[in-house]
């Protein structure tokens, strides 16, 4: 009789490797063989995990249409199986897999799509937050500005990408019924995603203030983002960067070192 | 997500409730139905904030709530996933639950998760080995959990227990309330050639806490039928029946309708809720006749 232990790794093999020996030797067999009734268990498990993906990844399933999606999502899901039992955890790879998946290797800019539903997903699931206390970094010394370290709001991710990832995630959103045509020699672009109550918002951001939230979000002080945004952009306004990202709450905290 | 105990722990009163999922939030919230208690599956809150805990917390006011969860792998041999639980007991903190959940079945090997409710064999190895996870469970959550009886769709050459016989055996072991699935009793039957009126009258019914009824689909292949577990219809007439059955034989119990793809409106979920309780109240009026 075979041990629990036993099953499992039979079972699983055969669902995900389609190992077709294993287990359905222990598997009672009647109007039914084996095969068909694990067949049902094969077909429950890669549905879920496919459905689970076409939640996150609804722009890339439309730009590469239903059937070729769940081919991809069923080559991903064998070359990369979940490791949570939380399915919202699963699918952080699938960008990276299309990057390097053969059939999709002529539409390049589809693992920057990808990445930016992927970044979507999780700042819907991040912690809230409360906006900065405006008036204590009122109150910090001008002598002390070079050292501080603000913190980004968790709800928000920064990427950067060498396509026009905002307009291709835009006109292809549920109900946009404009010009679908996007030029993907349009330039490079960085992007801020936040969360705004309910909302996801999308920020094109120049050079420089991405440079600032990237340098940010690595934990730099300010003079040193300072200097790096100057160099990029010489007429770079620390002013108007606070007060643009102070006020939408992509920086939420500060501490003076 | 709230902070620690900010609700107090509502019991979930014998009445009909309803599964509530992401693209009814709003309405819920707009509309109030009236039913008598909310579940969720707890890994929707897994994430640490955003819409799905600003809508719970919101709701939560104004329902008792329940946690069911379908990620654990409660049957698995891995060792429990103790960041899952850690997650689990936050929300529980957070949210005072009645009732918290999980299925007799597993759904990760060596690390590798298929995310799906498998099936166990009904051996007392595994009696013993669920047994062991549900008091590791409830040791590390500090309350008690409900299980869940699940459908399935094969049986185990070495299964030497009925699955009644398994689901009983685990429950008065483990000294654990059960969470009974009326439509997956319904869909084993079917599946494997047993009566489900059986099934009903052999459990322990004083451990009977909560009921599940949902919706499912028949696949016709060449040798005959095999019934899914799809919870994407409305519960079928069959079911219903046997649900008056359970309910004459345990009393009311809190009963939820889950339904999860293809969702209908709200209101349907609201209809199917009401049927439940007109067979609880009719039932439990026939009692004291």
């Amino acid at each position: 009789m075979p041990g629990l232990r036993e099953v499992q790794e039979r079972f699983s093999a055969n669902v995900l490797d389609a190992d077709a020996v294993g287990i359905a030797a222990d598997v009672k067999a009647g109007a039914f063989e084996p095969r068909l009734r694990l067949q049902v268990y094969r077909n429950n498990v890669f549905t879920g995990l496919t459905d689970a993906l076409r939640a996150v990844y609804p722009v890339v399933e439309k730009l590469v249409g239903e059937g070729f999606f769940l081919y991809a999502s069923n080559e991903f899901i064998k070359r990369n199986p979940s490791t949570s039992g939380d399915l919202h955890a699963f699918g952080s790879g699938f960008g990276s897999f299309l990057a390097t998946f053969e059939p999709a290797k002529k539409l390049s800019y589809l693992p920057d799509v990808a990445q930016l539903e992927w970044n979507y997903h999780e700042v819907y699931h991040e912690a809230d937050a409360d906006a900065m206390d405006v008036d204590a970094l009122q109150l910090i010394a001008p002598d002390q500005y070079e050292r501080l370290q603000f913190r980004l709001n968790p709800a928000c991710r920064l990427m950067q990408s060498v396509f026009p990832v905002i307009e291709i995630w835009r006109v292809n959103q549920e109900g946009y019924s404009g010009d679908q045509t996007v030029d993907l020699d349009a330039g490079a672009v960085n992007v801020l995603l936040l969360r705004q109550g309910e909302e996801i918002e999308l920020h094109p951001l120049d050079a420089g203030d991405y440079a600032m939230l990237a340098m940010f979000a690595r934990g730099d002080q300010l003079g040193d983002c300072l200097g790096a945004a100057q160099r990029i952009d010489a007429a770079f306004d620390l002013t108007g960067f606070l007060s643009r990202f102070v006020g939408n709450r992509a920086l939420i905290d500060f501490t003076a070192c | 997500m709230p902070d620690r105990e900010f609700f107090t722990c509502d019991p979930i009163p014998a009445s009909a409730g309803i599964g509530l999922r992401g693209p009814h939030y709003r309405e819920v919230v707009e509309s109030s139905p009236k039913v008598g208690f909310l579940e969720v599956h707890s890994e929707n809150y897994f994430g640490r904030g955003g819409v799905p805990h600003a809508y719970l917390e919101r709701i939560r006011r104004d329902y008792p709530l329940s946690f069911h969860g379908v990620g654990l792998s409660l049957g698995s041999t891995d060792p429990l996933d103790r960041d899952h639980l850690r997650r689990l007991g936050q929300l529980i903190d957070a949210y005072q639950p009645d009732f918290v959940s999980e299925h007799l079945s597993w759904g990760s090997f060596g690390g590798r998760y298929l995310n799906d409710l498998l099936p166990l064999p009904y051996t007392e190895e595994v009696v013993n080995h669920l047994v062991e996870r549900i008091h590791q469970v409830q040791d590390i959550l500090e309350r008690p959990i409900m299980v869940e009886n699940v459908s399935c769709y094969l049986e185990f050459e070495h299964s030497h227990l009925s699955e009644w016989e398994f689901v009983a055996s685990v429950a008065e072991s483990a000294d654990c309330d059960l969470l009974l699935d009326i439509n997956n009793i319904y869909v084993n039957a079917h599946n494997h050639g047993f009566s489900a009126g059986d099934f009903l009258h052999r459990v322990p019914g004083s451990r009977v806490r909560e009921i599940h009824l949902a919706g499912h689909t028949i696949k016709h292949y060449d040798q005959g039928t095999i019934i899914i577990d799809t919870h994407d219809h409305r519960v079928c007439p069959q079911v219903w029946a046997l649900y008056r059955e359970a309910i004459a034989m345990y009393g009311p119990k809190p009963t939820l309708i889950e339904w999860d793809s293809d969702l209908p409106e709200l209101d349907v979920l609201v209809d199917e809720a009401n049927i439940a309780q007109s067979v609880m109240q009719e039932t439990d009026h026939a009692r004291v006749a």
